[in-house]
């Protein structure tokens, strides 16, 4: 008997064992990789690199390319993100009202999480020949008389970050409201119809209930956005040169760092610096959102259901 | 975003899975040998490919496959993997790099004119210079061979020469400048200054008529008419040359002179079959087109219509080359002597290119070899090869050919002949790629009234400096 107990402690790690070798290889390795690369001037074409300390890190912070590839990355991202956790908080609190009762629900989250499915490379392909100088949305304007001639669209540096920041919202918010009806649909019903009988608001529920208790759901959107945010590459790759014209106004970290990388000699040294600082860049700002967002006693859950339970009691005694 | 890590996951299974079919499809490891014309003596061999000796040959272009099979067929014994990545933002380049040094290393990669000098430059190509007396006897164009040659050891041969032309529509010749015969045209545009003069010309003659699609066209002319490469021991050269080119782009752009559509756009090539059409809704008309050898036939026919006949082609105001493929062979192959023996049949066996240039390799001929190669591989006619003695020998079966009726009447063939020998080839280097991509993307935010030029070329430095922390900077034109 005791030699069947033990044996099955030891299931968990079986269990576990293949997440924790593919994290190993293909995980932690490169971050570890990374890191030692970018400490070195290696380069592809010749096969050779000696340490270098800290330089490829003092050169980056002295390259007014690198700061305006990041304040691009945390703009784009802001500029969608904000947006996006907004529609889908609007859109997810009405089809969970069930005052609203809208119809085909399934059908309309459907059809939000659509974009989602197509390939970033297609999207970025298609906003490009739409908004081209012969594009369809040159032709339109002018005949319709919104605009006197054509124009480049994807020369202007507002334009193209606004395509670029409506591509990824477009492409996200119907995830985003995946999850938060989730989370929305999770919270019990109880909570509500009593305070409905209380006669509460529905902009009270939604402040009172809803969002104390999606906050870990919120948090998680926060910092999963965060983290592919600071990543962004495809969509503002393919948009124009590949080189974030027009006037770098949409070249990224990433971007950045498959420059380098993929420049003539293939500068990996450098290439990794940027990877590195974009990792330590984005681990800090998540380890800020848990901490500023952390819960400040036990868990919201519990807090929400005592606050309502003892307004409960004290409405019993009135 | 947050998928995007797995779309990549997914990209490359899709792009490996797409690698290994590309790869069986040339690599005919099972075929039965009864089905090679050249194979009735391996009747006691087996069919598979174990006892054949292995060639694995990277490219980005479907070209060298149809070359790969032919040199099966002249060598039975030799079993030819054939892998084809494309190269659209850099892949093939990074997919090579990243090859070098481990044990997938190809035999032989073939190399575009954008990114050769990198690799010629390098250390991962094996010397070739015992090939040069081939190249010798088949009076290889010396342009080909210096732009394969480092500090004289010679690393790459092209089996093509890539003078550029000057295509324009006989049609608009005709009716803006009176004649649309090429001598006459090309007196009108034979230097820059007569070049501006016709293009105002059409512009009066109707003001839906645009000289070129794009003034990008006239980049690589002018750059090939530098008297210094872009690098020069270390540092960056503004030749004049590129500051004459950034004013003539804006004069061309300012004036209305070009149709504006970037160029490789749908409106680029609907300029090239009159289907062009503006946003106010009027049709448009583009009179010329700047394209080299390959531009006739993968290019300009395939996109243009039923405007074929109504064309001509010249040699235009600037002699200029453009692109090409080189092949090289990696000293790292563990079968170094058989990929020589490819290179050389490749681009230095005067059989091979006449067969290459004149249309030999049909379907039927290639099916032949190996039954499994896939239908669209057979190579037309009229590449421009890179050999003057197989050129002069073919230059006269190009009279009344397809191509010749397509251009109104006029040979290609010997008027590229005539351009291929005045080709410069020594103003490529490894870093150019970059450097003019860097250019384009400021110099299309200059012409269009986005930024001056001031900052134009600050903002191109300011590029360089953050890719190319080695290279010294001049101070920006003023």
């Amino acid at each position: 008997m005791r030699y069947t107990k033990i044996n099955r402690n030891y299931y968990g790690y079986f269990f576990i064992a293949p997440f924790i070798i593919a994290f190993l290889i293909f995980g932690l390795y490169p971050v570890y990789n990374t890191l030692a690369l970018s400490f070195t001037d290696y380069t592809l074409m010749t096969r050779s690199g000696k340490n270098i300390g800290f330089q490829n890190f003092q050169a980056l912070l002295a390259d007014p390319l690198f700061l305006k590839a990041i304040g691009n990355t945390w703009l784009i991202w802001m500029l969608n993100f904000i947006p996006q956790i907004g529609v889908a908080l609007l859109l997810s609190a009405w089809f969970t009202n069930n005052r609203l009762k809208i119809k085909a629900v399934g059908i309309w989250r459907a059809i939000f999480y659509l974009p989602n499915l197509i390939m970033p490379v297609t999207i970025a392909v298609l906003f490009n020949a739409l908004f081209s100088f012969y594009g369809p949305v040159n032709q339109i304007m002018v005949r319709a008389g919104f605009m006197s001639e054509a124009m480049h669209f994807l020369q202007n540096v507002e334009v193209t970050r606004a395509i670029v920041v409506f591509i990824q919202w477009w492409m996200w918010f119907g995830q985003t409201i995946i999850i938060v009806m989730a989370g929305m649909t999770s919270i019990p019903v109880h909570l509500y119809e009593a305070a409905m009988v209380d006669g509460a608001t529905a902009a009270q529920m939604f402040r009172r209930i809803t969002l104390p208790l999606l906050k870990p759901i919120l948090i998680y959107i926060f910092v999963t956005s965060l983290v592919g945010g600071m990543q962004m590459f495809d969509v503002p790759y393919l948009m124009t040169d590949g080189r974030g014209a027009p006037s770098n106004s949409i070249m990224t970290n990433n971007i950045l760092m498959y420059m380098k990388f993929s420049s003539s000699r293939g500068h990996i040294g450098a290439a990794s610096a940027v990877g590195v600082l974009t990792f330590i860049m984005t681990t800090i700002c998540a380890l800020g959102i848990f901490f500023f967002l952390r819960d400040r006693d036990d868990s919201n859950f519990d807090k929400t259901v005592k606050r309502w339970s003892s307004f409960f009691k004290n409405k019993e005694k009135e | 975003m947050r998928k995007s890590l797995l779309s990549i996951l997914s990209l490359l299974m899709i792009a490996s899975m797409l690698l290994a079919a590309c790869g069986g499809g040339g690599a005919p490891a099972t075929d039965a040998p009864a089905d090679q014309p050249a194979a009735t003596e391996s009747g006691s061999g087996s069919s598979t490919s174990s006892d054949k000796q292995v060639l694995k040959v990277w490219s980005f272009t479907n070209e060298i496959l149809t070359m790969a099979i032919a040199f099966e067929g002249q060598n039975p014994d030799v079993d030819v993997q054939f892998t084809m990545i494309p190269m659209n933002q850099g892949e093939y380049q990074t997919k090579i790099k990243a090859a070098v040094g481990t044990a997938d290393v190809p035999d032989v990669v073939a190399l575009e004119a954008a990114f050769v000098k990198e690799w010629v430059e390098a250390d991962f190509l094996a010397n070739l210079n015992d090939l040069l007396p081939l190249a010798e006897e088949l009076q290889t164009y010396p342009s080909v061979v210096q732009v394969g040659t480092y500090e004289g050891v010679t690393k790459g041969f092209s089996y093509q020469a890539t003078p550029g032309a000057f295509f324009y529509r006989r049609s608009i010749a005709q009716e803006c400048l009176g004649t649309d015969d090429p001598d006459e045209v090309q007196a009108l545009v034979n230097d820059i200054e007569s070049f501006l003069e016709t293009a105002e010309t059409i512009k009066q003659c109707n003001p839906n008529y645009f000289t070129v699609g794009t003034s990008g066209e006239l980049f690589n002319p002018f750059l090939a008419n530098r008297a210094q490469p872009w690098i020069v021991d270390g540092q960056l050269v503004i030749d004049p040359k590129v500051e004459e080119y950034i004013d003539f782009a804006k004069l061309m752009r300012d004036n209305g002179y070009e149709s504006q559509a970037n160029q490789w756009s749908e409106g680029w090539f609907a300029g090239m079959s009159d289907s062009l059409v503006g946003a106010d809704g009027q049709p448009k008309k583009v009179f010329s087109y700047f394209l080299p050898t390959w531009g006739l036939p993968y290019v300009l026919i395939p996109n243009s219509g039923d405007t074929g006949g109504d064309w001509a082609m010249i040699n235009g105001p600037l002699a200029y080359q453009w692109g090409g493929t080189w092949v090289g062979a990696m000293a790292d192959s563990k079968n170094l002597d058989l990929a020589k023996q490819f290179v050389a049949f490749v681009a230095l066996n005067e059989e091979n290119l006449t067969n290459w240039a004149t249309g030999v390799y049909t379907n039927e001929y290639l099916k032949a070899i190996d039954p499994t190669v896939p239908d669209d591989q057979a190579q037309a006619a009229g590449d421009f090869v890179s050999s003057q003695v197989v050129v002069e020998k073919i230059t006269s079966s190009f009279d009344g050919s397809p191509l010749y009726e397509w251009l109104g009447g006029q040979n290609n063939y010997e008027a590229f002949g005539l351009a291929a020998p005045n080709v410069n080839g020594s103003l490529l280097t490894g870093s150019d790629d970059a450097i003019q991509r860097a250019l384009e993307s400021s110099r299309d935010q200059y012409l269009n009234g986005e930024i001056d030029k001031a900052t134009m070329w600050q903002q191109w430095l300011d590029v360089l400096r953050s890719e190319f922390p080695d290279l010294v900077l001049p101070e920006p034109p003023q």
